[in-house]
């Protein structure tokens, strides 16, 4: 079994998450895309090695979203989304080495937890995927959509803004090659050209956390001669591992829920960290801290998107059914290579499913290595001055749009767009955190919801379908309880002073 | 040695000299060309096929080609915008197919753009049973829709997948007048959802893929993830060019008995309805034709050394180099004979 980890194998998989970290640090580039740039590589490499790089992109991509979302503010991927919420008020007030260290330590537990599922239940969980159609689908959607009302600070206001998010989100065709009548619609006359695809999920994303906080801080001014020693990198911001403490249930528990996830192909690897969160916020003694810089929010954000690594990979290599957006891609390595993926691939390619595992562990542990080393020089990004970094970091916002859809311009309105949309949502107490969550999942909600009504042709279905879809009732209302307690409370405790 | 800023330029300078493509064929072929493909995935057959080529055509011209996954909506304005024949695109007969089916965003190909040559075809395109059916063979599907039983078949609707699912509308109207009605589509997107429809008992019939779906055939039958071929569309004589040994534990023989003639879904009560799905090139209509020519032109040169073809047979796909004339011709039949049976059963769900 080690005698796949030659040297080539090591470096191409410490090379390949090396890569894969900078992808995802860039606003715009994602693990997806690293993949992609380096699949054609695989083909000269072999089936093997050319996994060890491509997993080793896939593992850093997703972890290295964290940085630009904790330093930033800006998501660097979709499923750092959530990082953001806590890892940025760390940094502001001076903590971002130690919320990138308790990122990085989060990423490596979720990823070597969905691991162990992998290795050891493939293709059990398998089975256990296919019970859930469109129904329970919709259900997990839905469910995440929940997720709005608990991360607003004006619970109406939230789920308004939420809403909003959904209604933008289904703008254009309603896709055929996701189930749709291919019809074109809430297009403005004149706009179909442009809106034929919808607005792409990046562009809006990164407008939305990037251009408008740049816009905020011009708004703002930065006071001559000064620059952002305000936010100091040193000792009063010091990681320790005890900041772990109490928190091992909150990393298995968002560690399973990514893999879960992960394991069922179209529910979209955002909703692993989202749903994480909200159950690390809603079984916290101190919700009330999320949001505002709790290490567990990043915690349970983090080790949720890199449990969907392992997680995505179950139904791949069991039922050749990719569970994400950068998995479907590594079914192009195998093709290359002649290698069919489907529910006989692990007893008939043994070697090929070690070497996976032993790549992913490696890559697991080298981003760890790599990025808690390098973290104190990431962490300096906050002392450059803000006249400079802003025009740097709006270069790269605008190049990232560019690219992500392979050189469409209308990508860059769509930025800039969102940007001053985002803007004016603080002016008018619209939140942003509900309306991308909305944007997001509205797509995937809006193809299981009609798809379960087509196919089973009753309102009934969603509460009679299964146990799952019985169990998924209680979490959904559970949430929503939850959340409507969490802002009495909060109201409560606003009114006492 | 000291190493300036001057000797910095020089150095850059000689490697992007050396790095730049030797001497394109054309004296007009431009250095850089972007290939957009009609989907937006860089693993499914499209791409895997464009990179191939793309790669084979890029070496023997000297230019450098970069194949752009963008999808069929985005790579038909592209290549409308572009008429200095930067930008060619591949696709297959989803490109004529979505326009006769009136699906958003597909042109006719025919009339608004030139018709390059065709590089391959994937005979893989199937239909499959789960393995506790009571349906072994297409010609009990269709006797089961003749005898008034509602056949409900997977698809995504609008291309490559619902015209198998037409065509067999269109063998059970000819079989049993009236009994195509009994043959339903469920519209559904990805293979996974195609899959899952079975699993959920939505759909008796599944469109799928040798490639996707073969594995699932071997599968021992109480399991109930276990499929069954009943048809596979490509023609007897695409599937006979196939490796031996076939995919997985199917091989060619056994490929060819889902296959016209064995497997029979008529077109016509005298002829088997086939349906290869075939990749070619696809031109901006007032492109400088030197352009187009010189492609095609190396096209048939890379085909005649054979190269491409081994790569091509090892993925599973069929060479085909057709040049431009030929291919235009050859399209235009097929999309004539598939608009005639769409005609027929006014199916445009």
């Amino acid at each position: 079994m080690f005698e796949i980890i030659t040297p080539l194998f090591l470096s191409l998989i410490v090379g390949g998450t090396l890569v894969g970290i900078i992808f995802g640090a860039i606003p715009g580039m994602t693990a997806t895309m690293a993949v992609a740039v380096c699949l054609p590589l695989t083909y000269s490499l072999g089936l093997d090695n050319g996994l060890a790089l491509l997993l080793g992109l896939y593992v850093g991509g997703i972890s290295g979203g964290l940085v630009p979302a904790i330093l930033l503010g800006i998501p660097g991927t979709p499923s750092s989304i959530t990082t953001t919420f806590d890892g940025y008020p760390m940094a502001k007030r001076g903590e971002g080495e130690k919320a990138l260290k308790i990122g990085v330590v989060a990423s490596l537990a979720g990823g070597l937890i969905s691991l162990l599922v992998l290795d050891l239940f493939a293709p059990t969980l398998a089975d256990f995927a296919i019970e859930f159609s469109y129904v329970e689908k919709f259900l997990i959607i839905f469910f995440a959509l929940t997720v709005m009302a608990a991360l607003s600070s004006d619970m109406l206001l939230g789920v308004f803004s939420g809403v909003l998010g959904i209604f933008v989100s289904l703008i254009g065709v309603y896709d055929i090659s996701k189930g749709g009548n291919g019809e074109m619609r809430l297009v403005p006359p004149g706009l179909g050209y442009w809106l034929e695809n919808g607005f792409s999920l990046l562009p809006v994303l990164i407008g939305l956390f990037g251009l408008a906080a740049i816009l905020e801080q011009a708004e703002i001014g930065v006071p001559k001669g000064h620059s952002t020693k305000d936010i100091k990198v040193g000792a009063h911001s010091r990681f320790s591992f005890n900041v772990f403490r109490g928190q091992s249930f909150n990393l298995l528990r968002s560690g399973l829920i990514g893999t879960f996830v992960g394991i069922l192909p179209g529910v979209g690897g955002s909703a692993a960290s989202i749903i994480s969160y909200t159950n690390a916020k809603t079984f916290s003694k101190t919700p009330e801290r999320f949001g505002k810089g709790e290490p567990a929010g990043i915690m349970a954000s983090e080790a949720g998107n890199n449990g969907l690594t392992g997680g995505a990979l179950v139904p791949l290599l069991s039922l050749g059914i990719p569970g994400d957006s950068t998995t479907a891609l590594l079914i192009g390595a195998f093709t290359l290579q002649g290698i069919q993926v489907g529910p006989l691939f692990i007893g008939n390619n043994p070697g090929t499913w070690d070497a996976m595992i032993i790549a992913m562990l490696i890559a697991n542990i080298a981003m760890f290595v790599l990025m808690y080393f390098a973290i104190r020089y990431f962490a300096l990004v906050v002392t450059i001055p803000k006249h400079i970094l802003f025009p740097v970091i709006l270069m790269m916002c605008v190049i990232g749009a560019y690219t992500i859809n392979y050189g469409i311009m209308f990508d860059v309105w769509t930025l800039l767009i969102f940007g001053i949309l985002g803007w004016l949502f603080t002016k008018i107490r619209l939140e942003v955190a509900p309306f991308i969550i909305g944007f997001i999942l509205g797509p995937s909600a809006e193809v299981y919801f009609v798809k379960s009504l087509e196919s089973f042709g009753t309102w009934t279905i969603f509460f009679t379908k299964s146990w799952i879809a019985i169990v998924l009732w209680v979490l959904i209302v559970g949430s929503i309880a939850g959340s409507i307690l969490m802002a009495r409370q909060k109201r409560r405790m606003e009114d006492h002073g | 040695m000291k190493f300036t800023r001057r000797s910095f330029l020089a150095a850059s300078s000689a490697a992007a000299v050396i790095a730049a493509p030797l001497g394109a064929r054309a004296a007009n072929l431009p250095r850089n060309m972007r290939m957009v493909i009609g989907s937006k995935s860089t693993g499914g057959d499209t791409y895997q096929t464009s990179a191939m080529v793309a790669d084979a055509l890029s070496k023997k011209l000297g230019i450098n080609i970069k194949v752009d996954a963008v999808g069929a909506s985005d790579a038909f304005k592209t290549l409308a915008r572009d008429k200095r024949g930067t930008t060619i695109m591949i696709f297959h007969d989803q490109s004529y197919l979505g326009y006769l089916y009136g699906v958003t965003g597909y042109d006719n190909i025919f009339a608004d753009y030139a018709i390059g040559p065709t590089v391959a075809i994937n005979p893989g395109n199937a239909y499959l049973v789960p393995a506790s059916s009571p349906y072994k063979t297409m010609d009990d599907i269709l006797k089961a829709a003749a005898d008034g039983t509602r056949i409900r078949v997977a698809i995504q609707p609008g291309g490559v997948s619902e015209i198998g699912f037409s065509a067999m509308k269109n063998a059970a109207k000819v079989r049993a007048p009236g009994s195509e009605d009994n043959i339903v589509a469920v519209n559904t997107g990805s293979q996974s959802d195609k899959n899952q429809a079975m699993w959920d008992n939505l759909a008796d019939v599944i469109n799928g893929s040798i490639q996707a779906n073969e594995q699932f055939t071997q599968l021992d039958s109480s399991d109930p993830k276990a499929m069954r071929f009943v048809w596979l569309t490509a023609r007897p004589e695409t599937l006979e060019q196939a490796p031996e040994a076939g995919m997985g534990g199917t091989d060619r023989a056994k490929m060819l008995s889902f296959a016209s003639p064995e497997t029979s879904v008529t077109l016509d009560g005298s002829k088997d309805f086939t349906f290869d799905k075939e990749f070619f090139f696809l031109f901006n209509k007032d492109m400088d034709p030197e352009i187009s020519k010189a492609i095609d032109t190396t096209l048939g040169e890379i085909y005649a050394s054979g190269e491409i073809e081994e790569r091509q047979k090892a993925a599973f796909f069929i060479p085909n180099y057709l040049p431009q004339d030929q291919a235009l011709k050859h399209l235009e039949d097929k999309r004539d004979t598939y608009a005639k049976v769409i005609d027929d059963i006014s199916s445009k769900s």
